[in-house]
């Protein structure tokens, strides 16, 4: 009787550059809008209506600008080595997004035109949330140390053929 | 090409599983934060349609020399989650902006699905040396300072502070005590005493006014009471003949008066007899 032979090597199939980056492309849209337009269109709603909140526009148009293009690169790059950093690019970006919104969690607004101030504190519900990204970011640095000891591993389970 | 089931079902390495359970465990984590998160706002909306209210305030005299403001909040919380820590506190300054006084109470918790009512009261001085005592007499504008925290649905600490002028109503406003020219007569010395105020306030005064004439040196020349049933805005003009002691003069004193009604006993700024 003969010794059983190891298996094939498993097959994947990636798809073109040209193709995942359209895709990306496709997903950025509702990315930008997710993290861009509604929470400005949010903030410009409040000042609009005399609700000045310590995060400015600009800071969360340059956070969400830069997450929603770092995630669509993770995802253009997912077949390289690249796909690690990227990821931990990704969740450290939100990760500092969120710390910032953190130092300023405690909301105290005026309402126009009468003497109420109300005060709010997100801090709990940021600690929460920062929860996604720390996992993403661990998720991240074992891929980065996958592909480093083994490339090209995980792409049967990434790509099936 | 079709591979054979072996090599469609191996086995994903360690390295690839630890990453792909991080990732799901993120996005589990993550859309569990949305949820709760849509569950909060979805909560805490309710509570703000429910209508927080308050009212039945009212004003009256209590022990001490004070006068008691109190009153009712009514609270429903038909969210999710509970109101904790809830705590309301006011501050009472006078229109000088003189601190009178101040009330407060809770915490308390106001669990998901139920309605509280909840007494307030505090008490604002009336001694007639300290700086209430010229909410007796003198209608004036009240900095009325309420502030409350709470923390909604385990993780939201919210306060909210209301700066307000209340108007105060006196319920002595405008007094005016005199003396008139002491009559001697066949039994003794007696003084015309007029006492006069306006009732300011939102409730009736139903009690007696009880005064003495003291001369000079402080000694009692004589004294008398007078019923007191004054309406919310009525007037109070009573003039009554104080008998006099034999020999005592209030020239040069003073009139010292005490409402006692309401549950109250409550001294009246002294009145220089000339």
């Amino acid at each position: 009787m003969s010794a059983p032979s190891a298996p094939p090597p498993l097959g994947y199939r990636i798809p073109s550059l040209g193709y995942r980056i359209l895709a990306g492309g496709l997903r950025l849209l509702p990315l930008l809008v997710l993290l861009v337009g509604l929470p400005d269109a949010a903030l410009a709603f409040l000042q609009s209506h005399g609700i000045h909140l310590p995060l400015s526009i600009l800071t969360v148009t340059v956070a969400g600008i830069a997450i929603a293009v770092l995630s669509t690169a993770r995802y253009v790059f997912k077949p390289t080595v690249a796909y690690g950093p990227l990821s931990v690019a990704t969740s450290a970006v939100t990760i500092a997004y969120l710390l910032t919104i953190f130092v300023t969690s405690t909301y105290v607004f005026n309402v126009p035109q009468h003497a109420i101030a109300i005060g709010i504190g997100v801090m709990g519900l940021i600690g929460l949330l920062l929860i996604a990204p720390a996992l993403s970011l661990v998720a991240g640095l074992v891929t980065t140390i996958e592909d480093v000891r083994t490339p090209r591993e995980r792409l049967p389970f990434d790509y099936p053929p | 090409m079709t591979l054979p089931s072996y090599q469609r079902y191996r086995r994903p390495p360690p390295l690839y599983r630890l990453a792909r359970a991080f990732r799901r465990a993120a996005t589990i984590a993550l859309v569990l934060v949305l949820v709760f998160l849509a569950t909060a706002v979805y909560s805490a909306v309710e509570v703000v349609r429910s209508g927080p209210s308050a009212g039945n305030f009212s004003a009256a005299f209590a022990a001490n020399d004070t006068v008691a403001v109190s009153g009712i909040l009514n609270f429903q919380n038909p969210g999710f989650y509970p109101i904790s820590g809830f705590s309301v506190h006011v501050r009472v300054l006078n229109e000088s902006l003189v601190y009178l006084g101040e009330g407060s109470f809770g915490p308390v918790t106001l669990a998901s699905g139920s309605s509280q009512a909840i007494q307030i009261a505090f008490y604002l001085p009336l001694g007639t040396s300290g700086p209430g005592a010229s909410l007796l007499t003198q209608d004036q504008n009240l900095n009325v300072s309420v502030w409350g925290n709470a923390t909604y649905a385990y993780l939201f600490p919210i306060s909210i502070a209301v700066e307000t002028n209340k108007s105060w109503g006196a319920p002595f406003a405008n007094l005016a005590i005199s003396v008139g020219t002491v009559t001697v007569s066949g039994t003794g010395a007696v003084a015309p005493v007029t006492i006069q105020f306006d009732n300011h306030a939102k409730f009736t005064e139903s009690g007696t006014l009880d005064f003495s004439l003291l001369s000079s040196n402080d000694v009692s020349c004589g004294s008398d009471s007078l019923d007191v049933a004054v309406p919310p805005g009525g007037l109070f003009d009573q003039t009554t003949d104080v008998a006099l002691s034999s020999g005592c003069s209030p020239a040069g004193g003073h009139l010292e008066a005490v409402y006692v009604g309401n549950g109250g006993t409550i001294p009246l700024p002294p009145e220089k007899i000339p």
